[in-house]
């Protein structure tokens, strides 16, 4: 490089993309950071285990209805019973009747999933951004610390998708193809609601776990942070309104049973169809949500700059 | 001067009708180029903490330095016009345009001090992500990624995670994302910092070269040595001011409450130190052991002419004359009053 060729460089004639498309370049370098990291793919494993227990389930189900003839069956020393009523009745246990019920418990069990790979991955997303410095090549560029934001809470908005909504529309679509068009049309509100509580679950959670991460930056305290607000409220609200009878609203402070039970609305499950009973209205948490998506948002402007304030 | 010189324009000069010396003020101003970096009267808290105090700079092309000690305000400058920071009071433009609004911040590449990366990543896909947040379409992004390496030197290594990257191998990563989208003013910080001897120089033929096509450079550097080997115009920052701006030269000139020492060797010390003596700008002259002596003076300029004059006059033998405190270092020293950052 003793003398440096600087001829190939030529003027840029093409038009410069909107700065709002800049978000995917953010939000695809968190990605990649979360996807080159081992433990994500054992953790996300679990939650496509899940996926394939719900999958399998339903098809198994669907598959055993049709291969048995007889009208009575020995079941053990309990007499002869319809089988046709036995796999409804297990259907029903399961929750596999591809109802809004189904899916609800999809999302519940996906969000255990969520809730644990958010906090081992917070850091890796936007915690070490801020801890190291590297916001500096982010906000030298053309684009905002609001594109910024964005990027990055669509990664984890990507991420969220990939554990729940896209699997519960892929169960969807298997209920389609195993009971026949008559449940696509009959159930087409549930795929609004999967869609509606995906996007629930994405808003929320993705803007918590920035404005955690923003704040706490590191793995351990960004963990201990993520368990005081999902587990502890979650105690808290179960012992004061199970063990101690108050009022079902103090349910509330459970943000992760608020995000449920929008959830459940979104997807026309009755409210006398939601463990644990009694619960606050629907609309009571997701003013929760809501207010906690504006208490992050309000962290967030705090935080991202580009300077720490000094003391 | 500038008074007397209006007023004896206007004495020849009958005064222009309005329209015609609006006119005549418009080709004026158009035939000025426009500064590429201008802080106009700039002030920015932190809180109660004041970062930068009143900084007005204007940079129109070539390399500047910018120096200072540690705290001076001089990360709070760069981030100010690489539009991280918006100015409290007064405003930053980049050619015309808002440091803080998007134009831009296209004109400006920033290679900032930090080592954090994404140490997964391959320099390769880092600097295309940058490319991208630049608003180039993948393929223009992947053409200038290639270019920005190749300029670099980075072509051949950079497939390989940013964590087994050497300190020298990731200035060069940073410098590539700086160049990605060939910007008009390039801001520098610590840019040769953990290079080896044969980097720096690469890297200061390279800076050379971008200034010579018409690039300009704010390179702040705690390297005094590198920095005048790259430029002899510094801006010094102290406690959130420019202290100084211009060259090395005519900022030692200014310091005359600091006389300028002059070492020098010559066949008879003494009768030289007595000769020196008697110069109005000479403030004192020490002999050395070695048979040398150190003269110190103010007014430098002034100084060396006499000087000059009187060797010629009286016949003095001098062999060797050196000064001793008008590098950076020592005008650095002196602008800080003895305190100057690592």
């Amino acid at each position: 490089m003793g003398q440096p060729n600087l001829l190939h460089y030529r003027p840029w004639r093409g038009e410069f993309q909107e700065p709002l498309l800049g978000v995917w370049p953010v939000a695809r370098v968190g990605l990649r950071m979360m996807f080159r990291w081992w433990p994500f793919w054992v953790i996300y494993g679990l939650g496509m285990m899940i996926f394939l227990f719900f999958f399998f389930g339903q098809y198994f189900l669907a598959w055993a209805d049709t291969q048995v003839t007889e009208a009575n069956v020995q079941l053990g020393g309990f007499g002869r019973y319809d089988p046709h009523d036995l796999f409804r009745i297990l259907r029903h246990a399961l929750k596999l009747t591809g109802n809004g019920e189904t899916y609800r418990n999809f999302f519940w069990y996906q969000s255990y999933i969520i809730l644990v790979i958010l906090a081992l991955a917070g850091s890796m997303i936007v915690g070490n951004d801020i801890r190291h410095g590297s916001m500096a090549f982010y906000l030298s560029k053309p684009i905002s610390r609001w594109h910024y934001l964005l990027g990055k809470c669509l990664a984890a908005g990507v991420f969220i998708n990939m554990v729940t909504t896209l699997p519960a529309l892929v169960l969807f679509v298997e209920f389609g193809f195993l009971d026949g068009w008559d449940y696509v049309r009959e159930s087409a509100h549930l795929c609004f609601g999967i869609l509606g509580y995906g996007l629930v679950l994405t808003v929320t959670f993705s803007l918590l776990i920035v404005a955690v991460a923003s704040w706490m930056k590191t793995t351990v305290p960004i963990i201990m942070t993520w368990a005081t607000v999902f587990l502890f409220p979650k105690l808290v609200a179960s012992m004061l309104v199970d063990g101690l009878q108050f009022h079902p609203r103090l349910r509330l402070i459970d943000l992760w049973n608020d995000a449920y039970l929008v959830g459940n609305w979104l997807l026309d499950v009755p409210p006398d169809r939601i463990p644990p009973w009694p619960q606050p209205a629907w609309y009571e948490a997701g003013g929760v949500l809501v207010v906690l998506c504006a208490a992050c948002l309000v962290a967030l402007v705090l935080r991202i700059q580009a300077v720490e304030i000094v003391k | 001067m500038e008074t007397a010189n209006r007023q004896q324009g206007e004495a020849i000069t009958p005064p222009a009708p309005p329209a015609a010396r609006k006119s005549a003020i418009c080709n004026l101003q158009s035939a000025i180029p426009r500064p590429v970096l201008l802080f106009d009267r700039v002030s920015k808290w932190y809180g109660p903490v004041l970062g930068v105090n009143q900084v007005t700079l204007e940079l129109r092309g070539g390399i500047t330095g910018l120096v200072g000690a540690n705290g001076a305000g001089k990360t709070t400058l760069l981030r100010l016009a690489t539009g991280q920071l918006r100015p409290d009071i007064g405003s930053v433009s980049v050619l015309g345009h808002d440091a803080w609004g998007q134009p831009g911040k296209r004109l400006v590449g920033y290679c900032p001090d930090v080592d954090a990366f994404y140490e997964e990543m391959s320099g390769r896909q880092f600097v295309c992500a940058m490319a991208r947040l630049c608003g180039y379409d993948r393929a223009e992004a992947r053409r200038r990624t290639e270019e920005a390496l190749a300029l670099v030197r980075m072509t051949g290594r950079s497939d390989r995670p940013i964590g087994g990257y050497s300190r020298g191998m990731r200035q060069r990563v940073k410098m590539a994302q700086a160049l990605i989208h060939d910007p008009r003013l390039l801001i520098l910080d610590e840019p040769l910092s953990g290079i080896d001897p044969v980097g720096r120089q690469e890297f200061v033929a390279l800076y050379r070269e971008l200034a010579a096509r018409g690039k300009c450079l704010l390179v702040s550097s705690h390297e005094l040595d590198e920095l005048e080997k790259l430029t002899d115009h510094v801006a010094v920052m102290a406690r959130g001011r420019i202290a100084a701006v211009g060259t090395l030269t005519q900022i030692r000139d200014l310091l005359d409450d600091q006389p300028l020492s002059v070492r020098m060797h010559c066949d008879q010390p003494r009768r030289l130190a007595a000769a020196l003596m008697a110069l109005e700008d000479v403030v004192g002259v020490e002999l050395g052991e070695d048979g040398g002596l150190v003269a110190r003076a103010r007014n430098p300029r002034k100084f060396f002419q006499e000087l000059t004059a009187l060797v010629l006059e009286e016949g003095h033998d001098v062999r060797h004359v050196e000064t001793l405190d008008d590098s950076a270092e020592a005008i650095l020293g002196y602008l800080l009053g003895g305190r100057r950052g690592s």
